[in-house]
């Protein structure tokens, strides 16, 4: 079996703040995993890790077993990669069509010169990868803010943008930053059906999430990261009675300091 | 050895000014983060306020000089609470820049209509007799400079760091959002940088006049030099702001002295290239980090209106017919040889658009790849007799070489040191064509360049430059609406939006940016050589910087990401001096206060007004909706 993700003891550090310390995991190929953890753990500051949007300090991280380290992130999307933005990073100036027709940017065989000469290529290709995208906007039930500013859409549904817009860039291993942040109870349900869906037909999903009724229903595989450090990993029921987990999330009983569960 | 101290003087009292406005712009940059362009047209305000005190209405040299400033800087306040406050806080930071692009004009072109295009002078404060000390000859007026300008720096030192407003300066320099949540507010605070910064200027203004001659253009030369300087010390720093100046200073006189007062500004560019890509961020580090990040998510993105589906169609056969019907209109004397310039330029204004309408990347300096074209395809054709086609695409080749080289070495530079640097390619160029005299004929132009031909055809009556000139505009329409509409487009467009987001959808965004730039310099190079075609002459005047900054008003105007939208930018902005005679001396004021008006009221553009229009009389006919809210 092949990691789709393979973190190998990872470090960050930012002007001495260690960041996130020593963590190594791996996500294996066809899974569905989540990534956990309460605030600053680190969660964010390792996806960013991953997709090269900055370098670890030390360590490195492989994905489908090539190192990441030296490759941009245009380059790591190339290689099937495709992340999403803790804060839903559509394009405002488009509609929502052009939007999902972004994320198709890597299928596009079309060069700008026989695009601009309307070559019958470029064409049907334009022509299928709209069907393509239209079929995903009606599957997540967008269709109607097709032709709108996705920018003026609920944020609930630019979020689903975004992951459709990824998807349609086709990634073997799909990295969602807090997919579920700002959506209420039967919207999470319902993204979180959407991800089983979307990992069932064959992409990796790596999630990183607060929202545990998210995490629980869906993931095969679920690691704790807190203060930096990986603290557990397992099923989401191992999870669930781990002491450790409970108190990185809790804080220790009778302790001073109370973290809420956020 | 006397010679070269007496240079050094020189170059020092030159230096002066130049670190007087880059400290301006520094000032403003600290607090808004925005290249105030417009910063060295205050030197000239200043030194014309001076002018009417002092000569005119005959004050003593001090109460003419206090007026003279408070005026500039009274001037500053209500020019900048109705234009740069409302365009830094509302608008993304690369179109503020464009609209102090536009002040700045504006200024240029009041200054004409109240000066005219004479250079003008005024008496020193003490006398024309310089001081000599061991054979040194030591202007009076360079004391009375440095002095004041010494004051200066002193006083706004202490204003910035043992002052409440100085730390509350500070604070909006650092993080404008903290800052505001301090309770201090940001809009005045950049309001008072900015009247700050002029009342800077516009006493440097005062104190050289004397020494310098202005003219009304003078404001676009001090902003430059200011510019240069400031990038060389290093964007808001403000020792490097003062060393940059006086090390600009110093060169440009070595230049003129070894050289040739001609290539001054060319080895001032060179100078600046270097320091750009050795330390991109100046001599200096500037200052504190800054949180612009936070600052950017705030603000409003420029709303993009296209024409759809049949809509377009329909719209575009209309304006074709009408255009190739035009010329059997009984038209004015001179009309026709107006709209064939308002089709050239259109061709330019398209490249244009691709660049800043569509993969967001604002270029100052536009006309430069319009004199290369103009230029090589010229000199091509008048001095080896080459066949004007063979001309032109050679012209073309090389206008893409240059945009190549340009994209090579400003490969680190981010934001708006990117636009700077091509500011900078501009100037470079317009130096250039300047300063080869041999080649280019010098300030007075190249003459005697041959009608095009292509294919037996001699397109040598504007009838026939029309009908060229409009059918490469439609070819050239189609084809880039086609780019634009699939995949390439959309990928500029998320270049545009957001560079992160796009990467991480495989957009190649160095390459993307790359290839908008190439395509933006082909279509500016084929415009600059059917320009000098068509007229027989060409001279660095009409593919100055002036130029870059008419071809942007023209862009803005007509409407940014919607190709045709230029068209009617250019026509407008062709037109209007050719009917109206008297026009012509309002011409630059105008076309700096349309960039910036529309800016902030109608930053959609003339044809995105019409294409809301369209659209909102098609959403009222039911059978045309698409879709109902969720």
């Amino acid at each position: 079996m092949t990691n789709a993700l393979e973190c190998r003891a990872v470090s960050k550090s930012f002007a001495g703040v260690r960041a996130v310390e020593d963590v190594s995991f791996a996500v294996r190929d066809g899974s569905l995993c989540a990534l956990i953890g309460p605030n600053g753990a680190g969660k964010t500051t390792l996806f960013n890790m991953a997709t090269n949007l900055f370098p670890p300090s030390s360590g490195d991280v492989l994905f489908f077993g090539r190192s990441a380290a030296g490759r941009s992130p245009h380059q790591i999307a190339a290689d099937g990669v495709i992340r999403t933005f803790q804060t839903a990073r559509v394009f405002p100036g488009m509609t929502t069509l052009e939007n999902v027709l972004a994320g198709a940017h890597l299928h596009v065989r079309a060069g700008p010169l026989s695009q601009m000469l309307w070559a019958r290529t470029a064409r049907e290709e334009e022509r299928r990868l709209t069907a393509k995208a239209d079929a995903l906007l009606e599957m997540v039930g967008l269709r109607d803010a097709r032709d709108r500013a996705t920018a003026d859409l609920p944020i609930g549904a630019q979020k689903l943008v975004e992951v459709v817009r990824a998807l349609m860039a086709g990634p073997k291993l799909l990295l969602l930053d807090e997919p579920a942040a700002g959506l209420n109870d039967r919207e999470t349900a319902e993204l979180a059906a959407l991800l089983r869906a979307i990992c069932d037909a064959g992409t990796t999903i790596l999630v990183v999430e607060h929202n545990m009724t998210l995490v629980m229903g869906v993931a095969d595989q679920v690691f704790v990261l807190d203060a930096g450090r990986l603290i557990a990993s397992g099923s989401p029921e191992a999870i669930q009675d781990d002491r450790a987990v409970i108190e990185a999330y809790l804080g220790r009983e009778q302790g001073p300091e109370q973290r809420p569960m956020s | 050895m006397s010679g070269l101290v007496q240079i050094v003087i020189g170059g020092l009292l030159q230096g002066g000014v130049f670190a007087i406005v880059a400290l301006g712009f520094s000032l403003v940059y600290r607090v808004t983060n925005v290249v105030n362009l417009s910063q060295g047209a205050f030197c000239v305000l200043g030194a014309m306020g001076m002018y009417y005190f002092q000569l005119e209405f005959g004050w003593p040299i001090l109460p003419a000089a206090i007026a003279a400033v408070a005026a500039s800087a009274v001037f500053a306040l209500v020019v900048g609470a109705v234009t740069f406050v409302p365009a830094v806080s509302r608008l993304p930071a690369s179109s503020a820049l464009v609209l102090t692009a536009g002040l700045l004009t504006f200024f240029v072109g009041v200054t004409l209509v109240v000066w005219g295009n004479q250079p003008y002078s005024l008496p020193p404060f003490s006398g024309e007799a310089p001081i000599v000390i061991g054979g040194l000859r030591l202007p009076t007026q360079g004391l009375w400079l440095a002095a004041i300008a010494a004051a200066m720096i002193a006083g706004l030192w202490l204003l910035l760091q043992r002052t409440t407003l100085g730390r509350a300066l500070r604070a909006c320099a650092e993080n404008p959002v903290a800052a505001r949540l301090m309770g201090i507010d940001l809009p005045r605070m950049m309001l008072l940088s900015f009247a700050l910064a002029a009342l800077i200027g516009a006493a440097g203004g005062v104190l050289v006049a004397p020494i310098m001659s202005l003219q009304f253009d003078s404001g676009q030369f001090f902003t430059i030099s200011g510019f240069i300087a400031v990038a060389i010390g290093g964007m808001g720093s403000f020792a490097g702001s003062i060393v940059g100046g006086l090390l600009l200073g110093i060169a440009e006189q070595f230049a003129a002295f070894y050289v040739s007062s001609l290539f001054a500004n060319t080895l001032a560019l060179l100078l600046l290239l270097i320091v750009l890509i050795l330390r991109p961020s100046g001599l200096f580090a500037s200052g504190p980090a800054r949180r612009s990040d936070v600052r950017d998510d705030a603000r409003i993105h420029r709303p993009v209106v296209r024409l759809r589906g049949r809509a377009a169609i329909g719209f575009a056969v209309a304006l074709v017919a009408v255009l190739a019907l035009l010329p059997f209109l009984p038209l004015p004397g001179g009309l026709l040889a107006s709209l064939v310039i308002a089709l050239i330029l259109f061709i330019a204004v398209l490249g244009l658009d691709v660049l800043m309408g569509y993969a967001g990347q604002v270029s100052l300096g536009h006309a430069g790849f319009m004199a290369v074209g103009g230029y090589a395809a010229a000199i091509l054709a008048t001095s080896y007799d080459w066949p004007p086609l063979a001309a032109t695409l050679v012209a073309l080749v090389l206008s893409v070489a240059c945009a190549l080289v340009l994209a090579a070495a400003t490969r680190q530079l981010r934001g708006h040191y990117l636009a700077l640097a091509t500011l900078a390619f501009g100037l470079l160029i317009d130096s250039l064509a300047v300063g080869l005299f041999d080649l280019t004929g010098g300030p007075s132009g190249l003459v005697g360049i041959p009608a095009f031909t292509a294919a037996g055809l001699a397109f040598d009556t504007p009838l026939r430059m029309y009908y060229l000139a409009l059918a490469l505009a439609v070819v050239l329409v189609v084809m880039l609406e086609g780019g634009m509409r699939m995949g390439f487009g959309r990928a500029l467009k998320a270049v545009r939006s957001d560079q992160l987001a796009a990467a991480a959808l495989g957009v190649n965004v160095g390459r993307v940016k790359v290839v908008a730039l190439c395509i933006s310099a082909a279509l500016a190079s084929l415009s600059g050589s059917l320009y000098a075609f068509n007229f027989h002459f060409l001279s660095p005047e009409i593919v100055s910087t002036s130029r870059s900054f008419e071809m942007i008003a023209m862009l803005v105007l007509g409407g940014e990401g919607t190709l045709i939208g230029g068209f009617f930018g250019s026509l407008v902005l062709t037109l209007l001096p050719t009917l109206v005679q008297d026009f012509a001396v309002f011409k630059t004021a105008v076309e700096g206060a349309i960039l910036v008006v529309i800016f902030l009221a109608m930053p959609e553009g003339l044809f995105g007004r019409l294409a809301i229009w369209l659209e909102h009389s098609a959403l009222r006919m039911p059978r045309l909706r698409t879709g109902v809210a969720p």
